[in-house]
């Protein structure tokens, strides 16, 4: 049933992780959408606010945390959860990113159960 | 698909009948795979050649604290953190707060029986921490046994993998109780005070462990035969003071007999062992070994 499919954006420069992402994402049951950038990603949140956000930290244009400051400022940009998935494993980081808005944090490398526990945590599946 | 084994085939079955026989546990179909992952890594810690130098010395010799660390590495489970979440719930929004009014002013003690490498141990120590404001007055110790294993030394040590952390744990939980210790994450020193773990034989005599307030034993009933089962429950109950409460699986029953407990549970796998209560007459069940027997040398020429 798509219409009460829930979507994720999957925001990552890795075509490789998008992927990974996306696969993963789909056997939970979402829609993967797919952003190379927390610019583009913007672009994609302003048309249609997706369910849920997996968010790298370090990318060209427009980095996660940037996109995420920005994304919690839009109208509605409170609703999705942003889930970050990032090599990033320093404690100041994993905060830095909490206090700006993260629901939970993924520290790659990661694999499905990750994912799936992750996203329980925040009431997605 | 085949896997190559290193073992003569014979040693296969004769361990699946050693943990039987320790353990009251019957190892599944893919017992062979277990044998050859989880062994292989005991093997190296022994000082051993390989796996087969091991599982020779074991069945020739017949040392009885290898086999018990060969049955405990065959039995290890895949734990996680906050497992059966509906379990925590029960323990925060009814367990503690009813038994808070009876320890106010003391000691309230957790045992995790058969805590394997410690997740649920530490779980249940955040769960604590996190309601110290709401019980300020009352102090709560949880204790984790199980049987002697490179996953109870990992238990003890509080220190757990990239991997492990990222299962159940949430990211905030692990901020604000675990410290990075490069890929390594270690348990602080804060969580550390209120847990402790010791070695325990599961099916042996749990009177020197003494008694506990609220007694988690959850998920693996299933995993043990009838008689094993009956044993287990009676050394449950032994374990739970009056009044106390044991937690089962979600999924688990205490069965048709009530070892102490009042048989209908007050939440999913949870039940009270009321003060006074009738015990039901147990049938004595086949004999399940508490401590390991001399037979096993040479059992996998049977």
């Amino acid at each position: 049933m798509s219409a009460v499919q829930k979507t994720c954006l999957v925001v990552d420069d890795s075509k490789m992780i998008r992927r990974v992402a996306s696969r993963i994402l789909r056997d939970l049951k979402f829609e993967p959408l797919e952003a190379p950038d927390g610019s583009k990603a913007m672009e994609m949140c302003k048309v249609s606010m997706p369910d849920a956000i997996l968010l790298d930290w370090n990318m060209p244009i427009m980095d996660g945390l940037s996109f995420l400051k920005a994304l919690r400022k839009e109208p509605n940009g409170d609703t999705p959860i942003v889930v970050f998935c990032t090599a990033e494993r320093d404690v100041m980081k994993i905060t830095e990113a909490l206090e700006a808005g993260a629901n939970e944090y993924v520290m790659k490398p990661f694999d499905s159960d990750i994912l799936e526990s992750k996203f329980s945590e925040a009431g997605l599946v | 698909m085949s896997a190559v084994l290193s073992l003569e085939p014979s040693y296969y079955d004769a361990l699946k009948r050693l943990t039987l026989e320790l353990a009251g546990i019957t190892l599944g179909d893919d017992h062979t795979f277990l044998v050859e992952t989880r062994l292989s890594a005991l093997a190296r810690k022994e000082g051993f050649e390989n796996l087969s130098d091991m599982i020779d010395q074991l069945f020739s010799r017949g040392q009885t604290r290898l086999a018990i660390q060969i049955v405990s590495a065959l039995l290890e489970r895949a734990t996680q953190f906050f497992s059966d979440r509906s379990g925590f719930e029960i323990l925060g929004d009814k367990l503690l707060p009813t038994l808070h009014p009876l320890y106010r002013g003391g000691t309230l003690r957790i045992l995790c029986y058969g805590c394997s490498s410690g997740q649920e141990v530490y779980s249940v120590a955040i769960l604590a921490s996190r309601m110290k404001d709401v019980f300020p007055d009352m102090n709560i110790e949880i204790i984790g046994v199980d049987y002697p294993s490179l996953a109870l030394e990992r238990a003890k040590e509080g220190r757990f993998t990239h991997f492990e952390v990222q299962r159940g744990l949430p990211i905030r939980h692990l901020v604000d109780y675990f410290t990075r210790d490069g890929e390594d994450w270690v348990v602080n020193e804060s969580l550390r005070a209120m847990v402790s773990f010791a070695d325990h034989n599961l099916l042996s005599d749990p009177n020197s462990l003494g008694t506990y307030q609220i007694v988690m034993f959850r998920g693996r009933l299933s995993q043990y035969s009838p008689a094993a089962v009956v044993r287990i429950m009676r050394h449950l109950s032994a374990l739970t003071s009056a009044n106390g409460y044991l937690m089962l699986g979600s999924q688990d029953t205490i069965g048709k007999l009530n070892y102490g407990f009042e048989k209908k549970p007050i939440a999913l796998g949870c039940y009270v062992k009321p003060a006074e209560i009738k015990i039901e007459a147990v049938i004595e069940a086949a004999p399940v070994r508490s401590a390991p027997p001399v037979e096993y040398k040479d059992m996998y020429r049977a």
